[in-house]
């Protein structure tokens, strides 16, 4: 290992980025667009969900069920229907996600605090809005039932409390809420903050195919001193990204960084070697540029995206997969940037994870030193 | 004769069952000037990849600059300088960011990159291109270019595949110059070349052919390896000429440059007199027939020819 060498290439490789506007498109603009898009495409909070209401009881108490009901920005009363065809029409159709069926006893059975005869009918072909109606349906029913008991007991001279033996408050910790893009952004920063990985891993292919990696073969240069050279630029411009992304995540997203941001670049410098080095070996081992576009998005980012835990969680993952996914570095950088952003967690908790991309980086790029020939063919 | 440079022993390379180069066996001198030669696909790159040490050897031994090939190919690297012939250096880096790289990554005393860059860029005439990215560079400026960061770090060898194609004649004969004023200080190079003017310049040349190395010696050697004398004839109708003097007897062999015909025959003295009777036989109007030193560019044709009647048969 020689650190002139090194510090060649390295120098080499910025002009190429800094006078290459496709590279530095690549490295410097592209992880941004990504997040703007993954961010607003995957993680809409649901609102103005459209439902329909059928009132076989008609009664005061009904009517002022179903407003309260609709009463948010949540669901918003898309029809009152006078039979279950037309609900089912309308549900095909797509024009409501769900429905409310209220019993001809309804008023009754409320009254007598027997029941609320109702049902709820949602389209199982969109589940999410679906759910999404349920549950605030569900918050709704509980509020509208509290206000006609307490009528009542009133009514009878009954204190309310005695009545709510248990009083159930669900919190919900660092993301209070439940918005899925707060935790949803410091997933995708994850994964967007990885793409130079594919920069390095066309820059080989590029020696390759314009013959210059031919001159650097027949050069005396060790083989890891070229890797490393070609990894470090990569790791610098990938930096300006580790500022500019959680910048846009806090301003414009309003994500809350409650851990410290000079432990998020470092740990954030460990991510970029653990996966600049798997960069680095698709570069070896693929010769065309196009080759090295494909395997990068076969082994990196689309299991970037399904197995690092972003969006669906590692323990719920077959054992094979849990495996695999302990050697993605985003998989560890995942728990990092979250750990970082919403809890706030320090070295003591994440030091596990930073051990993980280090050594992955160390595992990789001496693969990829081992199997790199300086040969042509 | 000096101590040799490089010298292979049955140096083989397949790709899959095609045997790029077969068996060859060579012995090149401390200072030589040697060119490779041979049609396309006879294996000259193949040849020069091997002795860079950028191919693996599939069979045979090979020493460059003392070293083992198999053993030691990243010892060797230090002493060779190696062009591509494609243009192999970086694109969006000046010229004078070239040769730093260059230099840097052959370790060259950083005391002396200036020097060393300036006599460089002096000696390729490209000074007033320094800081011009390289690919605005003619296709000539890049070749010396090329050249230039081959020799940064001093190389004794010199292995150049087609170092001028595709250059225009005056570069052409500028770039030669450089190399002739490196051989005669001691530089052992050994160059591949399609143009037999080229071929004319090396101290030594090695015509190959489909993986072997068929001929090997002095260009005059090589001249007097034609099966007889030259006969040149100019005329405005060379193809009825060519059809006439073809199938006389003690025509060997007619090769076509532009408007002239240059006719292989046993011995000139005795064939001219016969040549002139058919010509005027058939009305063939020409300007003039008259008998030729042979050249390089002759002799390897006529070589190729005999090559390739021999494989046929």
């Amino acid at each position: 290992m020689s650190w002139r060498n090194i510090r060649a290439v390295i120098r080499k490789e910025i002009q190429h980025i800094l006078r290459d506007r496709g590279t530095l498109i690549m490295v410097l603009i592209t992880p941004t667009m990504i997040l703007l898009i993954m961010a607003y495409s995957l993680t809409v909070d649901l609102e103005h969900i459209p439902i329909a209401a059928l009132d076989q009881n008609r009664t005061s108490v009904s009517r002022a069920f179903i407003q309260q009901i609709t009463a948010g920005e949540d669901l918003d009363l898309y029809a009152q229907v006078g039979s279950i065809d037309e609900i089912e029409s309308m549900l095909v159709k797509g024009e409501i996600k769900a429905a409310v069926v209220i019993a001809p006893d309804f008023s009754e059975t409320v009254l007598s605090l027997r029941g609320l005869p109702m049902q709820v009918i949602i389209d199982g072909t969109e589940p999410e809005s679906g759910y999404f109606a349920v549950d605030h349906i569900g918050q709704r029913v509980e509020r509208f039932i509290r206000d006609v008991m307490a009528d009542q007991m009133q009514a009878i001279g009954v204190p309310e409390e005695a009545l709510l033996p248990i009083d159930i408050r669900i919190r919900a910790w660092y993301n209070p809420g439940l918005k899925p893009r707060v935790d949803m952004i410091p997933g995708l920063i994850s994964m967007v903050l990885g793409f130079p990985a594919l920069s390095v891993a066309l820059t080989l292919a590029h020696e390759r195919e314009h013959g210059t990696l031919e001159q650097l073969m027949v050069s005396p240069i060790g083989r890891a001193d070229l890797l490393i050279g070609k990894m470090i630029p990569y790791i610098i411009v990938g930096m300006a990204n580790v500022i500019i992304i959680p910048m846009l995540a806090m301003l414009w997203f309003d994500i809350p960084f409650n851990g410290s941001f000079p432990l998020f670049m470092l740990l954030s410098a460990f991510f970029l070697f653990g996966i600049l080095s798997m960069g680095i070996i698709i570069g070896v081992f693929m010769h065309t540029q196009a080759a090295a576009m494909a395997v990068s998005f076969l082994l990196i980012f689309f299991p970037g995206f399904f197995l690092t835990g972003i969006f669906f969680p590692i323990a719920s993952m077959p054992e094979v997969m849990r495996m695999e996914a302990l050697f993605l570095p985003g998989t560890h950088y995942a728990v990092i940037s979250r750990g970082l952003f919403l809890t706030g967690a320090g070295m003591d908790i994440l030091w596990p994870y930073a051990v993980m991309l280090v050594g992955l980086g160390f595992v990789f790029t001496g693969v990829a030193s081992l199997f790199f020939r300086k040969r042509l063919g | 004769m000096a101590e040799a440079s490089i010298e292979t022993r049955g140096l083989t390379r397949l790709f899959k069952d095609n045997r790029a180069v077969d068996g060859l066996d060579l012995t090149i001198a401390e200072g030589e000037l040697f060119g490779l030669i041979g049609p396309d696909g006879a294996g000259k790159t193949t040849t020069l990849r091997l002795l860079a040490g950028l191919l693996a050897i599939s069979a045979g031994e090979a020493r460059v600059a003392g070293h083992d090939l198999r053993k030691e190919a990243e010892a060797i690297k230090p002493h060779i300088g190696y062009m591509a012939q494609e243009f192999s250096l970086y694109a969006e880096l000046t010229v004078a960011e070239n040769l730093q790289f260059f230099s840097e990554i052959y370790a060259v005393d950083p005391t002396q990159i200036l020097e060393k860059s300036e006599r460089l860029l002096a000696f390729a005439g490209l000074n007033e291109f320094k800081q011009r990215r390289a690919e605005h560079l003619s296709g000539g400026m890049k070749k010396k270019l090329a050249l230039a960061c081959t020799l940064i770090h001093d190389p004794q060898i010199l292995l150049l595949d087609e170092p001028t194609t595709g250059v225009d004649p005056v570069s052409r004969r500028e770039f030669w110059e450089i190399l002739t004023e490196l051989n005669l200080g001691g530089t052992t190079i050994v160059v591949s070349t399609p143009y037999m003017d080229e071929a004319d310049r090396c101290a030594r040349v090695g015509l190959m052919y489909q993986g072997r190395m068929v001929f090997c010696d002095t260009p005059m050697a090589i001249r007097e390896q034609l099966p007889g004398d030259v006969v040149e004839l100019h005329t405005q109708d060379w193809r009825a000429a060519r059809g006439v003097v073809a199938s006389l007897p003690g025509v060997l062999q007619v090769q076509t440059y532009g408007e002239s015909l240059h006719l292989i025959v046993d011995s000139a003295e005795q064939r001219l007199p016969q040549l002139v009777c058919a010509l005027e036989d058939h009305n063939i109007p020409y300007r003039s027939l008259r008998a030729a030193p042979p050249r390089m560019e002759e002799a390897f044709i006529s070589l190729i020819h005999q090559l390739q009647a021999h494989g046929e048969s």
